[in-house]
């Protein structure tokens, strides 16, 4: 290629990063902005910038359960839809009955089950178990998409690993469970946590599930932002404020997770 | 035989049920369970804001009313079509374009390809407000630039506009997803094996009868699957759309999963509620038989390589 081309394809790509991340820093601007720079018709890029929105959202308008709540949820399904995942999916990767890939692929449907399907017939149910406004229920949720992503993803991991480890393990007099414990689990250990990562990150960015299975006591961070949307006077610098905490976190994981992003992101189908 | 023994073909030969169960388990619970009981209820009139329909049955009452008397469902599925292709067909374009400009230039620098994939990191909601934030009609910053530059008119917001809005939509999901299609294209290409690149190479080939005889050949089965992919989730997509219009402005973003929305969550229809998700869900595990048979399909071209 000539060298030419090789700048305007390089001005193409500086051009796409300015405007994937533009709107992020014009939102994380207007959470530092004044109300009145933030509601100025021509945009503004300078300005006396102030922090007043932060402790005003979270502590006076009591958004810091909201954020705690976050963390919980997203974590309690991430471990839960490991400690259930990771052995299922080992048994996928390394053992062959009839159906296997059938069922796997029931697996999958889980995962690529609508939301707004699901949510109808489980909010009738958990309303009759009385479960809803509860963490269990959205915990539950989020882990009928994680549990698939995890069995999804671990599989790949498991069968990266030589069969011949798993021989060798138990030749040494390690039973199948032991092999799988003390053996595979450490050499499993980086795919395991890229697919934590993931698996914290779906459960933390998800709305549907999360709005219709709280009310209020564990109301999530996202079901707390469009709460700050009014028809007229929003509080824009506020809104702005919850969604610059709302998605700080995900940017510092996705940069753990990056090598990884494919094989989660296409359910282990391109390895990447 | 001693209880050592026992525990030991316990550990064994019990692992593999021991280990698939509870997942099976959860599995049943979460989605089979709650997926008969939304047919079960689709056949009913329960509903919480009117009284007396606490669930009796009513046969396909529910699904007549579906296929004849529910023009705002049709309306509402072909938004969502028109949506879907749309959205896709121009991430994919897009996609492949900036995939084979990053492939060549950076070979995938890693860092750089993160920063360009932080649009679909984001919690959806947040990327909505974002987006609300940027395109409202008085003080939005790309409302501005768009008019400032004659693009749009004065006076039109892209969110209100009943002729616009949808595109908008179109716009800001391409936005959120074309990296996803880069991503998944770019590993495409580094995984491509590089003998037909140098066979078509020494034959002479020009740079686009190579892509076009050996590269698109070749990233085919791919390039189904990121498709198929995308098409699942923007048949599914609610989040950003919800925060953005919640349908509006009428009904012109009303896409199915708004609809589904509306009808049990704004209406409490459970029953004819049932029926429009049950519609929805089968179209979703249409779409997913179709991207199994692509897997099964990539694992045997797969296999005839290796």
């Amino acid at each position: 290629m000539s060298k030419a081309w090789r700048n305007v394809g390089m001005g193409v790509i500086i051009i796409v990063i300015i405007i994937a991340l533009t709107p992020y820093i014009w939102m994380l601007l207007t959470s530092l902005k004044l109300r009145i720079d933030a509601l100025a018709s021509v945009p503004k890029w300078m300005f006396p910038p102030t922090g007043e929105h932060y402790p005003t959202v979270f502590i006076d308008k009591g958004y810091l359960p909201l954020l705690s709540n976050s963390i919980i949820v997203a974590l309690s399904s991430t471990l839960l839809s490991l400690l259930v995942g990771v052995p299922a999916s080992y048994v996928f990767a390394r053992n062959r009955f009839a159906g296997k890939e059938d069922l796997f692929f029931f697996f999958l449907t889980t995962r690529m089950a609508p939301a707004i399907s699901v949510v109808v017939p489980m909010f009738l149910i958990f309303g009759k178990l009385g479960l809803v406004d509860t963490y269990y229920a959205v915990v539950l949720a989020h882990s009928s998409f994680n549990l698939s992503l995890v069995v999804w993803m671990m599989r790949g991991f498991f069968e990266e690993i030589p069969q011949e480890i798993d021989e060798a393990a138990q030749m040494d007099g390690n039973t199948k469970a032991g092999t799988f414990f003390r053996i595979l689990l450490p050499l499993a250990a980086p795919g395991i946590s890229a697919t934590a990562v993931l698996c914290f990150i779906l459960s933390w960015n998800e709305l549907l599930y999360a709005m219709i299975l709280t009310a209020f006591e564990s109301r999530t961070l996202t079901v707390g932002i469009p709460g700050l949307v009014q028809p007229h006077g929003t509080l824009w610098g506020q809104v702005a404020a919850v969604a610059v905490v709302a998605t700080l976190p995900i940017i510092i994981f996705t940069f753990f997770v990056q090598k990884h992003l494919v094989r989660g992101l296409t359910f282990g189908a391109i390895k990447g | 035989m001693s209880s050592n023994n026992w525990k030991r073909i316990l550990l064994d030969k019990g692992t593999s049920p021991l280990f698939l169960t509870p997942a099976l388990i959860i599995f049943l619970v979460l989605l089979v369970g709650p997926f008969v009981y939304m047919v079960s209820l689709s056949f009913t009139d329960l509903s919480f804001s009117q009284p007396g329909r606490d669930g009796n049955f009513l046969g396909f009452a529910n699904y007549r009313k579906l296929m004849r008397d529910d023009p705002i469902f049709w309306e509402s599925f072909l938004t969502t079509i028109k949506f879907v292709f749309a959205a896709v067909g121009l991430e994919f374009l897009f996609g492949l374009g900036l995939a084979l400009l990053l492939f060549h230039l950076i070979r995938g620098q890693r860092f750089i390809v993160t920063l360009i994939l932080m649009p679909m990191m984001m919690a959806p909601v947040a990327i909505g407000l974002m987006w609300k934030l940027l395109l409202n009609g008085e003080f939005g910053m790309l409302t501005y630039y768009l008019r400032k530059i004659a693009l749009m008119a004065p006076q039109t917001a892209p969110l209100s506009s009943y002729k616009l809005v949808l595109w908008t939509m179109v716009v800001i999901d391409v936005w959120e997803w074309t990296p996803f299609v880069t991503l998944v294209i770019l590993a495409g290409l580094m995984s491509l094996p590089r003998e037909p690149f140098e066979a078509a190479i020494m034959d002479g080939a020009s740079p686009l009868r190579v892509f076009w005889d050996v590269t698109l050949p070749l990233l085919r089965p791919i390039i189904a699957l990121v498709m198929l992919l995308r098409g699942i989730d923007a048949f599914k997509e609610f989040d950003k759309v919800f925060i953005l219009t919640g349908g509006g402005p009428g009904t012109a973003t009303e896409l199915l999963s708004i609809y589904t929305w509306r009808i049990n969550f704004r209406n409490w229809d459970f029953g004819y509620g049932s029926v429009v998700a049950f519609m929805v869900y089968l179209v979703v595990l249409i779409m997913c038989s179709v991207f199994y048979k692509g897997i099964t399909w990539k694992r045997g071209i797969e296999e005839l390589r290796a």
